[in-house]
């Protein structure tokens, strides 16, 4: 394809990186959640990698994140430190709040990372104010908002589109589509696709192949560049599949196996890699980025195990 | 209210404020607001019908968006979730906020952004944002605005952690709590009152700020201690009044002016020397404002108390419209002359 041969070695690796990151942080964080020492509830991206890396890929670096309550993926693509994030999931006073939030609810301003939300559908009208004051501070900056399928029947999302329509705010409505809220799939849920909510205010969107990190970075790029010089919104819909369970725990009951099977075999880390041995790159290469990833997770889960819990203090009461 | 004239003249010559004009309680808060937008091009009005429209329902923001544009005063499609919303995110974005709720009974439609949004965001986020936001709604009955344009919720947003908590009583009150809040690098709820807007009286022309967390003594008395809020310290007066005239009973008022914090400590000072404590409130009885000054005299005053506490709230019950059912609901002059007498002639 055309498209790809624009993309350099360089890009791809950095994709493999991030996708492999993601996906080794979310095994790690599934190991804490085993062994007990995740004590609240986490949602893993591992499947979903590919959407949250192809988006924020797209974007730049001062440009603005409100990632969902499955938010792992979307912040580390961003540039959160992983140690930090790390220790706020098991609720350490090293983590990115001061371990005082976990997963759900984590915020890292250095990189622009607006606050995970744990209530599905906030995040849409945020995004408005967000939108509107780079539009008032006359910043160049794009506001990318995650959600899901199943947040997609919020009724918040139908007056953020429409605020972001009338006002023309440079935000890019991310719907990572993984099929299901919860264990009721989507077309159970709303005979409308996603990208047709936005079609509704002639908001451009487009449904993208969420498990082809090429793909959605094309996709999401076109779009940012729409939001940025045009001033307009625009919603890109991944599709894509959470190989977890809903928050780590469940075991998946409400799902065909043959569903699960032909997904699986779309992994979006394995199909990176495939990617990378087609364009020729060294395996010395790739290996290299492995043993990059294994170290900065080693380095994150030593950095959470080492540091201690917060303890309360009198300033915290309000 | 000759003590409310000392007060202002000693405020006055305090701050060295000459000037004094007769302004109402909805022009003190314009003017509240106007000045900040002059120092501060980064604050921002979002509300419903605030700008070119109707210039805010009750005429508060009448004038701001000739004066400061649409880049300051932010017109909205009706989507309370949304307005909220949008102030959540321009606050967030470093902007100081100022979002109207048109009716405090609305803030149902958007109440996930101050429950779970601004009452938490510094909190949760360990200080990296602090929401520099002042939630503006009026509550109010007694004019036939029924169950869905008169209720006034204190109460429930004293429930919730890290909220302050405002209840400007006049316009004078209204001037100095507004700056305050809009001072205050956190949320804040700041309840209006509908029957208060067009009541006026003299405000200083100057800017001057009322800090939080200390009440107000509205009139001095030594037989009992009537906590009132809101346009509820209005009918206090009155019936303070009548107690005294008719039956030479005097009554202290205190104006709480802001619920969180709750200073009760001016109220425990009062107690000491009239050991008798009534609560009014507009709200709600049950789990009201007064149950919580109750409880906290119970558990860090009672020694001081001569008699039971007594509540004075709407009844519990849903705001109706009529004019008898209305009535029958709210706190009236005579409750109060009432309560207080029964209590004293114990």
């Amino acid at each position: 394809m055309a498209e790809e041969k624009r993309l350099n070695k360089k890009t791809l690796l950095d994709f493999y990186y991030k996708i492999l990151l993601i996906r080794r942080f979310e095994q790690k964080v599934y190991e804490y959640v085993i062994d007990g020492t995740v004590k609240g509830s986490v949602h893993l991206c591992i499947g979903e990698e590919a959407s949250a890396v192809g988006t924020v890929s797209a974007a730049e670096k001062n440009d603005y994140l409100l990632p969902t309550h499955r938010g792992h993926g979307q912040a580390l693509a961003k540039g959160t430190d992983p140690s930090k994030l790390m220790a706020e999931i098991i609720g350490k006073e090293g983590g990115l709040c001061k371990g005082r939030v976990g997963s759900m609810h984590f915020f890292d301003k250095d990189n622009n990372v607006l606050g995970a939300q744990g209530i599905l559908g906030a995040q849409f009208p945020i995004s408005i104010g967000v939108g509107l004051s780079i539009k008032l501070l006359a910043q160049k900056a794009v506001a990318l908002c995650y959600f899901g399928d199943g947040t997609s029947n919020q009724g918040t999302l139908f007056e953020a589109l429409n605020f972001a329509d009338i006002w023309g705010l440079p935000i890019l409505f991310v719907c990572i589509n993984n099929q299901y809220g919860m264990g009721t799939p989507y077309g159970s849920t709303c005979n409308l696709s996603v990208s047709d909510k936005a079609k509704v205010f002639n908001i451009r969107s487009v449904i993208i192949d969420g498990n082809d990190v090429i793909k959605v970075f094309e996709a999401a790029k076109e779009l940012i560049r729409l939001c940025r010089i045009k001033k307009r919104p625009a919603l890109i819909e991944c599709l894509t599949y959470r190989h977890m369970g809903h928050s780590g725990f469940d075991n998946r009951p409400y799902r065909p196996k043959d569903e699960v099977r032909e997904w699986k075999k779309k992994d979006p880390l394995a199909s990176i890699l495939e990617r990378i041995r087609e364009n020729g790159i060294e395996e010395d290469d790739v290996k290299a980025i492995g043993q990059k990833v294994e170290e900065i997770i080693k380095k994150a889960s030593d950095f959470a195990d080492g540091s201690p819990y917060p303890v309360f203090d009198k300033s915290m009461l309000e | 209210m000759a003590a409310h004239i000392r007060y202002l003249i000693k405020v006055c010559w305090n701050r060295k404020v000459s000037i004094l004009r007769e302004i109402t309680y909805a022009q003190a808060l314009r003017e509240s607001i106007a000045q900040m937008m002059r120092d501060n091009k980064k604050t921002i009005l979002i509300g419903e019908d605030v700008g070119k429209g109707y210039r805010g329902c009750f005429g508060v923001s009448t004038g701001l968006y000739e004066e400061f544009g649409a880049s300051q005063v932010i017109d909205t499609p009706i989507a309370e979730n949304t307005v909220l919303g949008t102030g959540i995110g321009a606050a967030l974005m470093g902007f100081k906020v100022i979002v109207e709720i048109m009716f405090a009974d609305f803030i149902g439609v958007c109440f996930d952004g101050v429950l779970n949004q601004i009452a938490k965001i510094n909190f949760m986020s360990a200080g990296q944002y602090r929401l520099d936001l002042v939630l503006r709604m009026p509550g109010g009955s007694g004019q036939g605005t029924g169950p869905h344009h008169s209720q006034c919720l204190e109460s429930i947003f004293m429930n919730i952690p890290g909220l302050k908590v405002v209840l400007p009583s006049n316009a004078y009150e209204a001037k100095g709590l507004l700056n305050y809040s809009l001072n205050c690098p956190d949320p804040v709820i700041f309840l209006e009152h509908k029957r208060l807007y067009k009541t006026s009286m003299d405000v200083p022309e100057e800017a001057y700020s009322i800090p939080f967390g200390k009440a107000r003594i509205v009139r001095e008395g030594k037989d009992l201690t009537l906590v009132a809020v809101s346009y509820m310290v209005r009918l206090a007066i009155e019936a303070a009044q009548i107690l005294s005239r008719e039956h030479g009973i005097e009554v202290e008022i205190i104006d709480p002016r802001t619920l969180s914090p709750l200073d009760s400590e001016t109220i425990i000072e009062s107690l000491k020397k009239t050991n008798r404590l009534v609560t009014l409130e507009e709200g709600i009885k049950r789990g009201g404002v007064g149950a919580e000054i109750s409880a906290r005299i119970a558990d860090e005053a009672i020694e001081y108390l001569d008699s039971p506490i007594r509540r004075i709230a709407s009844k519990n019950m849903v705001n109706p419209m009529s004019p008898l059912l209305e009535e029958a609901m709210l706190p009236g002059i005579d409750d109060i002359v009432d309560e207080i007498k029964s209590l004293i002639d114990r």
